[in-house]
């Protein structure tokens, strides 16, 4: 090596240059690497992986709000972990089995129970989407993992009433001309009663939960994370779909009124199984499946 | 040599800026690799995340007291307005007095865990204020008993007051179990050996 010839030497300067020029070109702005890419028809520009997790549970514990204290809490419905109760913990989860699709992802999802003329009804497709969006496309493309063990809550279980601050929405599968709402609406018959929430996605960078549940979260402003949150995380948008439609009298959820809905999350996807998919998903913008690649 | 002295320089400034680009986050981010468009100035943090488990209160409380305490005092308050209700209701005096002996153990109950809330350090505003909860009387069904007649009023109220004394001595019971903080499960057998007693007492109500 030492005895290269100059011309060798010379090409191998080159490439370092080639290679800082690149690095440079990704430092300076991610269009242009969008443009330079060839255009894949099968790739889609959304960034996004997800998890299928069907109904798994029902108990009136959370291992979050009421840990240690079986029967404290309305009835939840639980996904993911097949095991999750008021005692859950990481270990716990990590060991457990899961409902979802991919089974790697072992995490905790439960929500309040919805009831149809007092009859529990369990959702049909309930499904995870965890997405780069809501912030610019440079914080995007910056996106961090979700820690191993964090706990999130979202949505207002003690709300009285819709306002301005109730995050979930309810609308239906198939009909959208019925639009989207903060209580419950009627669904046509053979459509699908659906719920949709999205997940806090600002971190503060150091507690995997907090004394209040929620602190350690913020919701973007201004298409950022803010300065006491600054580490972007992937948004988890929970979607719900329940085989129910008609008049919304006949409903009501175990924490009260449609506006009540809440989501709570327990982080346990392993975490070179998050990483890849924040990776090869999120921060390029590409729509992955279930098994985090290209879909 | 020329060659081998710009080599390392240039791997260098590489790792330099690879490292800066690389997000130093607490969850051990490997340097992207190219193909991983990174535009923005990197978020890093400095400090490792918490051990999982319950978020840690200070002192010997941990989550499971804490949650105990804010449900205890959560469900005492809402079942305040339901005890007073009795000397306006009913005439009959077992009921009364009743609810005389539950009101004054409720209400020390309450003033023990608010001061056990101060200890532990747990944020001021009760995350079950306000909201129903199992065992709980709905505002709804506290107007109804405001105008229910004498035995009406009788049957609901022993309705309630059983489902509020049963779900307290349910959840004293597991904080007696999973609590960590001595006085807070110590008030929990106090409050789940008063609760069974007042639950017997209910039972043995005249219809």
């Amino acid at each position: 090596m030492e005895r290269a010839a100059p011309l060798h030497a010379l090409r191998r300067r080159l490439r370092f240059v080639t290679l800082l020029g690149a690095l440079l070109a990704l430092l300076g702005g991610y269009a242009v690497i969008e443009r330079a890419e060839p255009a894949e028809a099968r790739i889609v520009r959304v960034a996004e992986f997800l998890a299928d997790c069907p109904y798994s549970h029902r108990l009136p514990d959370d291992p979050i709000i009421y840990p240690g204290l079986p029967g404290a809490s309305h009835m939840h419905s639980f996904f993911g972990a097949t095991t999750t109760n008021a005692y859950t913990n990481l270990a716990d989860l990590l060991n457990s089995n899961t409902t979802c699709n991919p089974r790697v992802d072992v995490s905790s999802y439960w929500v309040p129970t919805l009831y149809a003329d007092n009859v529990p009804v369990e959702p049909a497709i309930v499904t995870f989407y965890y997405l780069g969006e809501g912030v610019r496309s440079d914080i995007v493309a910056n996106t961090q993992p979700l820690p191993l063990g964090l706990r999130i809550v979202a949505g207002n279980a003690r709300a009285t009433g819709p306002d301005s601050t109730t995050i979930s929405r309810w609308s239906c599968l198939h009909a959208g001309h019925v639009g989207a709402s903060k209580d419950f609406v009627n669904c046509p018959s053979g459509t699908m009663l659906e719920s949709y929430l999205d997940f806090p996605q600002c971190w503060n960078g150091r507690d995997l939960d907090s004394p209040d549940h929620k602190s350690h979260m913020a919701y973007p402003v201004n298409q950022a994370c803010p300065p006491t949150h600054p580490v972007a995380v992937p948004k988890l948008r929970q979607v719900l779909r329940y085989p129910v439609s008609g008049d919304p009298a006949r409903f009501r959820l175990a924490s009260g009124g449609g506006f009540t809905m809440h989501g709570d999350f327990f982080n346990a996807w392993p975490e070179a199984e998050m990483l890849r998919r924040v990776q090869d998903c999120i921060r390029p913008v590409i729509k992955c499946g279930a098994d985090g690649r290209s879909s | 040599m020329r060659p081998s002295a710009v080599t390392p320089a240039a791997a260098t400034l590489l790792v330099v800026v690879l490292l800066a680009v690389g997000c130093a986050g607490p969850a051990a981010t490997p340097a992207p690799v190219s193909g991983t468009p990174t535009g923005a100035a990197p978020v890093t943090t400095g400090a490792p995340p918490t051990p999982a488990g319950t978020p840690s209160p200070s002192g010997p409380f941990n989550g499971t007291d804490i949650a105990w305490l804010q449900l205890t005092v959560a469900m005492h308050e809402r079942v305040l307005p339901l005890l007073d209700l009795v000397p306006e209701r009913t005439a009959e005096p077992a009921v009364r007095r009743l609810a005389v002996r539950v009101r004054e153990t409720h209400r020390a109950d309450l003033d023990r865990s608010r001061r056990l809330l101060d200890r532990s350090g747990a944020p001021q505003t009760n995350p079950h204020e306000g909201h129903d909860m199992p065992g709980m009387v709905t505002a709804t069904e506290l107007t109804t008993l405001g105008t229910a007649p004498d035995a009406e009023f009788r049957r609901l109220f022993g309705e309630h007051l059983r489902a509020h004394l049963e779900q307290s001595v349910r959840v004293a019971t597991a904080e007696q179990r999973s609590g960590a903080d001595p006085d807070t499960t110590a008030l929990a057998g106090a409050v789940a050996r008063t609760g069974t007693g007042y639950l017997s007492q209910l039972a043995q109500l005249p219809g």
